[in-house]
C-alpha cells in the first residue's frame, strides 16, 4: 500500500513538472515557475505558439491509417481486462489470496502436519474440510471475477466505425489499432484514445462530455488542426497520409505533447486534439479521429490502479485472534487435536449472502428514477460498512445533481419564489414540521424546466407589471438575459432551444430570463437578440437586439461579470452581476432600505442553502462611456500585464451602480441529502467533502448540506490570500512556495491551538476546516502532516475545495493510516476512483453514465441518502451479526479444543485425542454449522426503522464495541468454565459403575457422551445470544443437535474396515440403557449455560448496552412490517401547508450568503496547474459559435 | 465507460408512457420477507421477570432430582480393599519388583473383608487400578479390531506395535500392547466355609461380545514372547467368549478405573466376614499404581456414586438462591425498562 502512495506522490511530482521526487521545496517551487509562467501566456491569449517540446528519449510513432507501417512497433490491443485473474493464473493466484488468511494456512500447515506419522488424527479429516472451504471460496472468487469479464467483453465487444479502404466499417472496440482512423457520432463513447482530425461542424470543434472522467456535465470543447478540418468523408479521409510523433503512454489527464507530420510539415499537439476514451461526443454529428493509444495505454485505464483486494479489519483481527489461539494451542503442547475454526469459511459464507441477498435486494436502496438498485461489488467489506467513521465525499454528482435551477429571486425588495429547498426540508424535519411536497399539488403557474424551477404568479407572464417595481423588474429580466455568455442552440423557439453555458448557473439565469418574458435566442458577435414579451403593454412581443459594446469577463478575483451594451434607442447601460460582497461594495450611495432588505433576502437564500448573484446596473452617458472605451481597448491591446490593466479598467466603470436584486439559484441538492448528512452525524461519523470546485461553491454545498452552519466555527487555509498574491505578483517561484509554505503552517498551528481550546470549552461549539487544494499540497508535506491531521480530526467536517484526484486519495489514506480510522469514500465519477480505493470501504454511485467510479467500488448505490441504510441498517446489522459469528465461533471451538485439553492432562500428555476423529471434523461442519451463519443472517437486535431513529446506535460500532479484547475475554473465560464442566461432570462418574448391569463405561462411551453435551450446549447458548429468533433459528439448531444424533446412531450402529478402529462402536446404545446419560444430558449443558445465564441477566441489568435500552422501549411495538412510513394525509389544502410550513421555519438570519458563478471548470483548471495554456474562455465559444453562424447564413 | 448503460438516466418523473415501459425491464427487486429482512421473529428480552422466573424454574426442577439421585446413590453399600501393598511378603516390601518377577514366588494371599451394611445380591466384584494410564495414545491404538473379529485377518497386525508378531513373524492374535497387558489377577471369595462363585458370565457389554470379539477367533501365539505382560490366554475358547480380555480392551477414559471381574448371587449379611483369596501376579509395582478391589451393590443409577445427586442439588439451590436475590435486587434497585438515561449518549451529553 504504501508503494502505491508514494508512486502516486511521484506521479504528482513528475506532473507537476516538478522531475525527481523527494526534493521538497525546491522542486515544487521549479514547478510553479513553468505553471505560472505558462498561465501567463496563456492568460493573455496572444497567438504564440507552443513551440514544439523537446521530445522525451522515448516517443512513440504512429503512421495514420497504415496498419502495416506500425506492424512492427507491436502496439497492445484495444481490448481491456479489469478482471483479477485470467484461466491461467486463476489458480496459483487465487489460492495464494486464500491463503493470505492466516486461518487457511494455519488448516494448511494443520493438513501438512497431519500426514506426517507423529499425527494423532487421520490426514482425510483435515485435507477434506480446507478443501471445500477452498473451493467454495475459489468458486466465490471466480464468480464476482467472471462478472467483471462479461462487463468488460460487453466493453470490448461495443462497435465503432473504422476507416476500411474508402468506408466506414463497423468493428468492435477491441478490434481497433493504434493507427486507425475512426468515426465517432453523436453521443458515442470515444473508444481509444484519439487524436481529433475534424468534425461535422464547420470549424472542427466538437463538444464532448467528460462525466466519466470527472464528474463534470458541463460540455468541453475540442479543437482539431486547421490543416486536419477537412477529412470528414470516408473519401476524403482514406487519403490522410501522416505520422504522429507524440510522448509514451502516461496516465496524465491534462497533458499531451506531440507532432503530427504531414507534407513534410511539423505541427504540435496540445490536448485540444486529444479525445480520451471514456469520454462521450455531444452535439457533433461525428467527428473523424485517429487511434493513438488503446486498451490499457489509455490515459484512463493508465489512472486506475490494479483491483485491490481489500480486507476488513475484523477479519485481520480474526486471523491474530487465530495466531494467538495457535500459540497458546502451541505452548501448551497440544499438537494433536485443535479447535477448527472455520470461522473464515462460515463469514464468508454469511457475507456473501448478505450482499447478494439482502444488500443487493433491499428495496429501500432500490432508485426508482434510474431503475437502479444496490450493488455490493465485493463481499469482504459488509461488517466495514457498521464501523465507519469517515466519509470522504465527492461532491458533483455525489451531494448534488449538478442541475442548478433558478429558485427565488428578490427583485426591488421583494422576494418571490415559493419553493422550499432540501435543507429548510430538513431543518422543518428536524423542528417536527411535516412537508408536503408533491409535485403535482403545485400551484398551476409552476415552470419545472431543466435550469429553471420556480413558482411565483406574480412575475410570472406579464403580472410582473402589476407589481410594486416595474422598472426594476425589466432591468433584473433585461440583466439577465444580456449579461451573460451563454450560445443558444437549435430552433429559435421558446420550446426547443437549448443553451450552451460554461456553467450551469449562467444557463438557469439564461432560462429564468426566458420564463420571464425575456427570451434571448441569437447571439451575434456584436449583439445579443432578445424576444422580449408584455414589455410596452400585456401580450405584446418584440424582438429587440442589444448591441453588446464590451463585455468584462469573470474571473475569480473580480468575482464578478459585466457587460456594456447600447439599446436601439441609444441608451448606454451596464449590467453586472456578481457576489453580494463585490457588488455591494460598488452600489451608489442611496436607496438604504433597499440595500437592507435585499441583503436580508441574500442571507435567507444563503441560509437556506441557495447560491446567489446580485444583479445591479449603470447607465452610462455617452461621454462617460467613450473616455472609458479608450482605456479598455488600450489595456486589451497591451502585452504585457494585460490582465491585471483589464481588471483596473474594469473597477473605473463598474462603480456607482443601482442595485435591481437579488438571485438564487438551487445547487439542486440529490434527494434527502441534508437529512442523511444529519443523520450520519448524529451516528458519530464526521463527513468530509473532497471536491474541484472553488472554494465558495465549496462552502455553500456545506452550508446545503448543513455540514456548517451559523454556529460553526469556520477554520480557512486558502491560497487567496493578500500576501500569497503580492508574493505572485513578484513572481519568484522559490519565494512563492515560502511563503505558501509559511503562511499554511502558521494557520495550522493557530487553528489548531484554537481548536484544542474550543474543544474544552463549554459550550462546544461545531468546528470546521476548509482548505484548498494548493494549501494542502504543502499541509500534506511530510513536516506539517501530523499538524494537519491533528486539526482536521478536531473538526466536525472538513472541506477541502479544488483538489485533485490525487489529493483526494492522499487525504483519505491520511486518515487512513494516519488515524486508524475506518474510512468510506464516495464518489460518482473517473476523478474519485484513486480516493474510492485508498479508502476502506470505496462506494460509486450508480445508475449515472460513469461507470469508472462504479467499476472501482466496493458497494455501489443510486443516491447519497442510501447511504444511510447501507451504513445503519445494513453496516450495522452486519458488523453485529459478524461480531456474533467471529466470536461465537471463536468460543465454541475454544470450548471444543479445551475438553481435549483438560483430557490431555489425564493421558499423561500423550496426546490422545478424547474425540473420535469424524466428531472432530464434523464438529464445525454439521453439528454446529448452521445456527450460527443463520444467526449471522438473521439477527437483528434492533429493526431498521429503529436503527435510523436512533443514529446513536452505529457509535457501538465505531468504538467496536462488541470486538474488543474484552468481549472476547469474557466468551473465553465462559468457554474455560463450560469446558471444564464439559470433561469433569462427564468424567467424574466414569469410575463406577453406570445402571444395575453395573458394566463399566469406556473411554469412548465418556467421550461420546461430552461430545453430545458439547453439541448440546453450544447450539443452545448461540440461542441465548440472540436478539430476534426466527423459526429458521429453532430449525437449525434444533437440526443441528437432531443431525449429531442421527449422525451418531448411524455411525455407531455400522462397522467399516475403512480408516477406523472400532472405537465407538455401538457406544450410543450402550449410553442410552443407561440411567445415568439422560440424567447428565440434563445436568450438564445446564450447568455450563448457567454461568453465561447469570453473565447476561447481571450486564443487562446493571450495565445495559444502547441497543438494549432502545429494545426494551420498543419492545411492545408490534412487528415493522415495512420499513417505509407513509406519509400522513393532510388535512390543509396543499397551499395553506405550503405557507404553514414556510411560517414554522426557523428564520434566524445568516451570516451567510451564498455565491454562485461560474466555475472555470475543473478541467482547465488542472489544466493550467500543470502548465497547459487553458483553451478556451466561454467568451471565445460565444464569438466563434456566433462567426458559425453567420457563415452558415450566407452559405 | 459501458456505452449501452446511457440514456436510462434523463427519464424525468412523471413521465407515465416512459414509466410504464420502464416497468417491464424494471431492475427493482422482488420483495419477500427474506431479501428484505422483515421475517417474522420473536425478541427475547432478558427482563428481571424472566431473569427471576428461570432461575426459579431450574431449582424447582433440580433439587427433586438431586435428592432422588441422591438417594439412590446412598442405597449402595461399597467395600474396598485396596492389596497391593498389603500382598508383598513383609521381607520384601523394599523390592517390590523383585517379587513381582519372580514367578517362583507364590503370589497367594489372603484378605479378609467385613460387611458393612446388608448386600443384596448381585454383588459386583471390580478390579480398580490407579496410574494406569489405558488412555496413552500409543497404548489406545495398540489394536488391531479387523484381526479381533475376523479370523482371516489373522495377519492385519497394524498399528500393534510392539506386540504385533512372534520372533519368527508369526502374527499374534490378539496382537497389541492391550491384549498384551491383560489383567491376571484372580479372586476366589469363601464366607466362612461357604464357596462364594464368582458368575463371570456376561460382564462385557453385548455388542462387545457379538460384533467386535470373532466367534472363530482364537488366540495364538499370545503371550509367547520373552516379556510376559499379562495374562494369557486359552487357544481353546473363541476371543468372544473371552470375556476378561473384552472387559479389559475397552479402554479406560481415565488413569483411574474399575473393571469388572465378575459377579456374586448370593446376599451378604452386615458383619460377615468374607475371604477373599487372590493370587496377586499384576505387576503395576513398575509404574506405582495402585490395585484395589471393590464389591458393591447398584442401583438403577449405578454404582456408588453421589456427585450426579450433590451436583443436581447444589445447582438447584443456587438457582433458588439467586432467584431469591434478583428477587431483593429488584425491590432495592428496580430496573425502570427502557430507560432514556441509562443511553450512552444521555449519560455523556458531550461524548463524541
Amino acid at each position: 500500500m504504501s508503494a502505491r502512495i508514494k508512486e502516486m506522490v511521484r506521479v504528482a511530482t513528475a506532473r507537476l513538472g516538478g522531475g525527481q521526487a523527494g526534493g521538497g521545496g525546491a522542486s515544487s517551487s521549479s514547478g510553479f515557475t513553468r505553471r505560472e509562467s505558462t498561465a501567463r501566456l496563456g492568460g493573455g491569449g496572444t497567438s504564440l505558439r507552443r513551440q514544439p517540446q523537446p521530445m522525451a528519449p522515448t516517443v512513440r510513432t504512429v503512421y495514420c491509417n497504415d496498419r502495416e507501417a506500425n506492424a512492427p512497433v507491436g502496439y497492445k490491443g484495444n481490448s481491456v481486462s479489469t478482471t483479477k485473474y485470467n484461466i491461467l493464473t486463476f489458480l496459483p493466484k487465487g489460492l495464494f489470496e486464500q491463503f493470505r488468511r492466516v486461518a487457511n494456512l494455519y488448516f494448511l500447515m494443520i493438513s501438512i502436519l497431519s500426514t506426517t506419522p507423529i499425527s494423532p488424527v487421520h490426514p482425510v479429516t483435515n485435507v477434506v474440510p480446507l478443501s471445500i472451504v477452498l473451493l467454495v471460496s475459489l468458486i466465490k472468487e471466480a464468480f464476482e471475477d467472471w462478472k467483471r469479464f462479461q462487463n468488460d467483453m460487453s466493453i470490448n465487444n461495443a462497435h465503432v466505425d473504422v476507416l476500411q479502404g474508402q468506408c466506414w466499417e463497423s468493428t468492435p472496440w477491441k478490434r481497433l489499432q493504434v493507427g486507425d482512423i475512426v468515426r465517432i457520432k453523436q453521443d458515442g463513447y470515444f473508444p481509444a484514445d484519439l487524436l481529433f482530425l475534424s468534425s461535422t461542424n464547420p470549424d472542427g470543434v466538437c463538444y464532448i462530455e467528460t462525466a466519466n472522467l470527472d464528474g463534470e456535465t458541463n460540455l468541453k470543447i475540442r479543437k482539431a488542426l486547421e490543416k486536419t478540418w477537412d477529412y470528414v468523408l470516408p473519401e476524403k479521409a482514406s487519403e490522410f497520409q501522416g505520422e504522429v510523433q507524440c510522448e509514451q503512454p502516461n496516465n496524465s489527464l491534462y497533458t499531451f505533447t506531440g507532432n503530427l507530420i504531414m507534407d513534410k510539415q511539423t505541427i504540435p499537439l496540445s490536448p485540444n486534439q486529444l479525445l480520451l476514451r471514456g469520454c462521450s461526443l455531444r452535439n457533433t454529428e461525428y467527428i473523424v479521429g485517429i487511434v493513438i493509444f488503446t486498451g490499457h495505454e489509455t490515459k484512463v485505464m493508465m489512472n486506475s490502479m490494479n483491483v485491490p483486494s481489500k480486507r476488513s479489519t475484523l477479519e485481520k483481527k480474526l486471523d491474530k485472534l487465530i495466531l494467538a489461539l495457535f500459540a497458546t494451542l502451541f505452548t501448551m503442547c497440544v499438537i494433536g487435536a485443535i479447535g477448527r475454526a472455520y470461522a473464515s469459511f462460515g463469514c464468508q459464507m454469511i457475507k456473501f449472502i448478505q450482499c447478494t441477498q439482502f444488500i443487493n435486494n433491499d428495496l429501500h436502496m432500490y432508485h426508482a428514477e434510474s431503475n437502479t438498485p444496490a450493488l455490493a461489488r465485493t463481499s469482504n467489506l459488509n461488517e466495514e460498512l457498521g464501523q465507519v467513521e469517515y466519509i470522504f465525499s465527492d461532491k458533483t454528482g455525489t451531494l448534488t445533481r449538478n442541475l442548478m435551477e433558478f429558485f427565488k429571486c428578490s427583485i426591488g425588495g421583494e422576494m418571490y419564489g415559493t419553493g422550499i429547498t432540501e435543507i429548510e426540508k430538513g431543518g422543518a424535519e428536524r423542528a417536527g414540521i411535516k412537508i408536503d411536497d408533491d409535485e403535482g399539488k403545485r400551484s398551476a403557474n409552476a415552470v419545472h424546466e431543466k435550469g429553471f424551477n420556480f413558482d411565483d404568479a406574480r412575475i410570472m407572464r406579464g403580472a410582473w407589471r402589476n407589481e410594486p417595481n416595474p422598472e426594476a423588474c425589466k432591468e433584473f429580466f433585461r440583466c439577465l438575459a444580456i449579461c451573460h455568455t451563454v450560445l443558444p442552440e437549435g430552433e429559435e423557439t421558446l420550446e426547443k432551444i437549448r443553451y450552451q453555458a460554461a456553467s450551469p448557473d449562467e444557463a438557469a439565469l439564461v432560462a429564468a430570463a426566458k420564463n420571464f418574458g425575456f427570451f434571448f435566442y441569437r447571439r451575434t458577435p456584436t449583439t445579443v437578440m432578445v424576444r422580449e414579451s408584455h414589455v410596452e403593454r400585456m401580450g405584446s412581443i418584440q424582438d429587440v437586439p442589444y448591441e453588446i459594446l464590451n463585455v468584462l469577463e469573470f474571473n475569480s478575483t473580480r468575482k464578478r461579470q459585466s457587460v456594456v451594451c447600447r439599446f436601439l434607442n441609444g441608451r448606454l447601460v451596464l449590467y453586472c452581476k456578481g457576489a453580494d460582497n463585490v457588488v455591494y461594495e460598488r452600489l451608489a450611495n442611496g436607496n438604504h432600505d433597499m440595500k437592507k432588505i435585499s441583503r436580508e433576502h441574500l442571507e435567507q437564500f444563503g441560509s437556506a442553502g441557495l447560491r446567489t448573484l446580485c444583479l445591479a446596473y449603470r447607465d452610462l452617458s455617452r461621454e462617460q462611456y467613450e473616455s472609458w472605451n479608450e482605456k479598455f481597448v488600450q489595456a486589451k491591446s497591451s502585452l504585457r500585464d494585460r490582465d491585471k490593466k483589464l481588471d483596473e479598467v474594469a473597477e473605473l466603470i463598474e462603480k456607482d451602480l443601482v442595485l435591481v436584486g437579488c438571485t438564487a439559484i438551487e445547487d439542486k441538492l440529490q434527494e434527502g441529502v441534508p437529512t442523511c448528512i444529519e443523520t450520519l452525524s448524529a451516528a458519530g461519523i464526521k463527513i468530509w467533502v473532497l471536491t474541484g470546485d472553488k472554494m465558495e461553491t465549496a462552502i455553500n454545498i456545506a452550508y446545503a448540506c448543513s455540514l456548517v452552519n451559523n454556529d460553526t466555527k469556520q477554520f480557512i487555509i486558502s491560497s487567496e490570500t493578500d500576501a500569497i498574491r503580492e508574493a505572485e505578483d513578484r513572481g519568484d517561484p522559490v519565494e512563492i512556495a515560502h511563503v505558501i509554505k509559511d503562511s499554511v503552517k502558521q494557520s495550522l498551528k493557530s487553528f489548531h491551538e484554537e481548536a484544542q481550546h474550543s474543544l474544552t470549552s463549554t459550550p462546544e461549539r461545531k468546528l470546521a476546516l476548509i482548505i484548498d487544494g494548493r494549501c494542502l499540497m504543502y499541509a500534506l508535506d511530510p513536516t506539517l502532516r501530523v499538524d494537519l491531521l491533528g486539526l482536521s480530526l478536531s473538526c466536525h467536517s472538513v472541506v477541502c475545495c479544488r483538489v485533485s484526484p490525487l489529493q483526494k486519495a492522499q487525504v483519505t489514506s491520511l486518515v487512513r493510516k494516519g488515524a486508524q480510522k475506518i474510512t468510506l469514500s464516495i464518489g460518482d465519477g473517473a476523478n474519485d476512483v484513486s480516493m474510492i480505493q485508498a479508502a476502506h470501504v470505496g462506494i460509486g454511485i450508480s445508475g449515472q453514465e460513469g461507470m469508472q467510479a462504479v467499476m472501482a467500488s466496493d458497494f455501489a448505490i443510486a443516491q447519497f441518502r442510501f447511504l444511510t441504510d447501507l451504513l445503519l441498517v445494513h453496516g450495522r446489522w452486519s458488523y453485529l451479526r459478524l461480531c456474533k459469528v467471529i466470536t461465537y465461533f471463536f468460543y465454541k471451538n475454544l470450548t471444543f479444543t479445551l475438553t481435549q485439553f483438560w483430557f490431555t492432562f489425564q493421558t499423561g500428555f500423550s496426546g490422545q485425542r478424547f474425540y473420535d476423529d469424524w466428531f472432530q471434523s464434523l464438529y464445525n461442519v454439521i453439528f454446529t454449522a448452521l445456527p450460527v451463519i443463520i444467526v449471522g443472517l438473521f439477527d437483528k437486535d434492533v429493526s431498521a426503522s429503529l436503527s435510523k431513529k436512533y443514529p446513536q446506535l452505529y457509535k457501538e460500532g465505531i468504538r467496536n464495541s462488541f470486538f474488543t479484547w474484552r468481549v472476547i475475554a469474557v466468551w473465553g473465560f465462559f468457554a474455560f468454565y463450560q469446558s471444564i464442566v464439559f470433561f469433569y461432570f462427564t468424567a467424574a462418574a466414569s469410575r463406577h459403575g453406570h445402571g444395575s448391569s453395573g458394566k463399566i463405561l469406556g473411554l469412548w462411551d465418556v467421550s461420546t457422551m461430552a461430545f453430545t453435551c458439547v453439541v448440546v450446549t453450544v447450539n443452545l447458548r448461540l440461542l441465548m445470544a440472540c436478539n430476534s429468533i426466527t423459526r429458521w433459528h429453532y430449525i437449525s439448531v434444533a437440526g443441528s443437535i437432531v443431525a449429531w444424533f442421527m449422525f451418531i446412531f448411524i455411525y455407531s450402529a455400522i462397522m467399516t474396515s475403512f480408516d477406523r478402529q472400532e472405537n465407538v462402536y455401538f457406544v450410543i446404545y450402550v449410553l442410552m440403557s443407561t440411567f445415568f446419560f439422560y440424567l447428565t444430558i440434563l445436568l450438564v449443558p445446564i450447568i455450563a449455560l448457567f454461568g453465561d445465564f447469570l453473565y447476561l441477566s447481571i450486564q443487562r441489568w446493571l450495565f445495559p448496552y444502547d441497543y438494549q435500552i432502545i429494545q426494551e422501549q420498543h419492545k411492545d411495538e408490534p412487528h415493522e412490517y415495512s420499513r417505509v412510513q407513509l406519509p400522513e394525509t393532510s388535512h390543509l389544502s396543499p397551499e395553506e401547508a405550503r405557507s404553514y410550513m414556510i411560517s414554522m421555519l426557523p428564520r434566524e438570519s445568516s451570516k451567510h450568503t451564498g455565491f454562485a458563478f461560474d466555475s472555470p471548470g475543473y478541467e482547465s483548471f488542472f489544466a493550467s496547474q500543470q502548465g497547459v495554456g487553458v483553451p478556451h474562455k466561454p467568451w471565445d465559444v460565444a464569438r466563434r459559435a456566433s462567426m458559425k453562424q453567420q457563415r452558415a447564413g450566407k452559405s | 465507460m459501458n456505452s449501452h448503460a446511457a440514456g436510462t438516466s434523463n427519464g424525468g418523473s412523471g413521465d407515465a408512457a416512459a414509466g410504464g415501459a420502464a416497468r417491464r425491464n424494471t431492475r427493482m427487486p422482488k420483495y419477500s420477507k427474506f431479501t428484505q429482512q422483515e421475517l417474522p421473529a420473536c425478541k427475547p428480552i432478558l427482563t428481571p421477570k424472566w431473569v427471576v422466573s428461570v432461575f426459579f424454574i431450574v431449582g424447582v426442577i433440580f433439587v427433586p432430582i438431586g435428592v432422588v439421585s441422591l438417594l439412590a446413590a446412598r442405597d449402595v453399600v461399597e467395600i474396598i480393599d485396596r492389596y497391593d501393598e498389603a500382598c508383598v511378603p513383609s521381607n520384601m516390601t523394599e523390592n517390590k519388583l523383585a517379587y513381582i518377577q519372580n514367578e517362583t514366588i507364590s503370589k497367594e494371599c489372603i484378605r479378609n473383608l467385613t460387611v458393612t451394611k446388608d448386600m443384596k445380591q448381585p454383588i459386583f466384584v471390580y478390579y480398580e487400578l490407579d496410574n494406569f494410564y489405558q488412555n496413552h495414545r500409543r497404548y489406545v491404538k495398540s489394536r488391531n479390531d479387523a484381526q479381533l473379529r475376523d479370523a482371516s485377518k489373522a495377519n492385519q497386525t497394524s498399528a500393534c506395535e510392539p506386540e504385533k508378531t512372534t520372533a519368527n513373524g508369526q502374527p499374534i492374535v490378539p496382537c497389541g500392547l492391550i491384549a498384551w497387558s491383560l489383567f491376571n489377577d484372580t479372586y476366589n471369595f469363601t464366607r466362612g466355609n461357604e464357596n462364594l462363585t464368582v458368575d463371570k458370565k456376561d460382564i462385557s457389554w453385548k455388542s462387545d461380545r457379538e460384533h467386535k470379539f470373532g466367534k472363530d477367533v482364537y488366540p495364538s501365539n499370545f503371550q509367547n514372547g520373552a516379556l510376559k505382560g499379562g495374562a494369557t490366554l486359552n487357544p481353546k475358547i473363541p476371543l468372544s467368549e473371552q470375556e476378561d480380555l473384552i472387559v479389559w480392551m475397552r479402554t479406560a477414559a481415565l488413569p483411574t478405573f474399575r473393571k469388572l471381574y465378575g459377579r456374586i448371587y448370593f446376599d451378604l449379611k452386615e458383619n460377615d466376614t468374607i475371604t477373599v483369596s487372590l493370587n496377586n501376579n499384576y505387576n503395576t509395582y513398575s509404574f506405582g499404581g495402585k490395585k484395589r478391589l471393590v464389591l458393591s451393590t447398584a442401583t438403577w443409577l449405578g454404582g456408588k456414586n453421589d456427585f450426579l445427586g450433590f451436583a443436581y442439588l447444589i445447582v438447584g439451590g443456587l438457582c433458588i438462591f439467586l432467584a431469591f436475590a434478583f428477587t431483593l435486587l429488584y425491590f432495592i434497585k428496580p430496573r425502570k425498562l427502557g430507560d432514556h438515561n441509562y443511553l450512552s449518549w444521555n449519560r455523556h451529553p458531550a461524548g463524541r
